[in-house]
């Protein structure tokens, strides 16, 4: 399980254009536009979004992140990711790096999703290297389903 | 050493590796550390999604080879937007003469494998069990 901060004030916060470059690609999938593979977009980490009746799934690839170094917030529709990746190596004399291409430092993320998120229903894991949000959409713009009532 | 880790992390694409290969799926080229110690090399790979039951190593006259199976994540829902994509890794590493194959262990944490690989006279072909951290 990963850290889950919920900010009930609003902070401000400036989103990268890529907040609304998601939004406007997930606006077409979401119209019926295929899903497509786009690449990662620069901004670590990479994400993955899928949605369900009630609430999206979001997955990044953060490998060698400590859960405890990833915070996750929701604010409205509005999911952040911000953290540390450490690349530590032992200390000692006589360590040579032959080969060095794993990253490592600070990063920070905003999405906007399309749908308000249900902070209470909403979950974190971590596992593999791979943290799954699991964010339901706040019952108020759920689809729902209406009796038709005969006379 | 502690590496600074003040920087921003750039988001970078993975590697295809293009391969005749029979089997279906992606295969890509993992990220790695390389490090000699005194006693020994020790080989850093990130490897997101796998575990150490997915991950074979093997050591063969002097070529370790990296290889992982990641079944790709089967979900009910709909895929709506995607940045990265799935599939197993595969790395070969040319390694000098100077490793003792019985001696090379191997365990996994947060979706990195870590190898150690100490130094030695001996080079003999062997199967690496990978240990959960």
């Amino acid at each position: 399980m990963s850290t889950f901060q919920r900010h009930a004030t609003r902070r401000p916060w400036p989103f990268p254009s890529l907040a609304r470059e998601f939004q406007r690609e997930m606006n077409h999938a979401l119209r019926g536009g295929e899903p497509a593979y786009h690449g990662p977009r620069g901004v670590y980490p990479p994400v993955n979004l899928h949605e369900r009746d009630d609430g999206y799934v979001l997955t990044a690839e953060v490998p060698g992140v400590r859960p405890e170094d990833i915070d996750v917030s929701i604010e409205g529709a509005t999911v952040t990711l911000s953290g540390q990746r450490k690349v530590e190596y032992a200390a000692g004399d006589g360590v040579s790096v032959h080969r060095r291409e794993r990253q490592s430092g600070t990063f920070r993320r905003a999405f906007e999703l399309p749908a308000e998120i249900d902070l209470d229903r909403a979950r974190a894991t971590h596992k593999n290297g791979v943290l799954t949000l699991a964010l339901p959409k706040s019952e108020a713009v759920q689809p729902r389903q209406i009796e038709v009532e005969t006379r | 050493m502690t590496t600074p880790d003040t920087t921003e992390i750039e988001a970078r694409e993975k590697a295809e590796v293009l391969t005749e290969d029979t089997r279906p799926g992606l295969v890509f080229k993992p990220d790695v550390d390389i490090l000699e110690h005194p006693d020994a090399y020790v080989i850093l790979a990130d490897l997101p999604g796998a575990n150490e039951e997915s991950v074979d190593i093997h050591l063969e006259k002097g070529v370790l080879t990296l290889d992982a199976q990641v079944s790709e994540t089967t979900r009910a829902e709909r895929p709506r937007y995607a940045e990265y994509r799935e599939g197993g890794y595969h790395r070969e590493f040319r390694i000098s003469e100077d490793i003792d194959a019985a001696g090379v262990s191997a365990s996994m944490r947060d979706g990195v494998l870590e190898l150690r690989l100490p130094k030695s006279a001996e080079s003999r072909p062997r199967r690496i069990e990978v240990a959960a951290a």
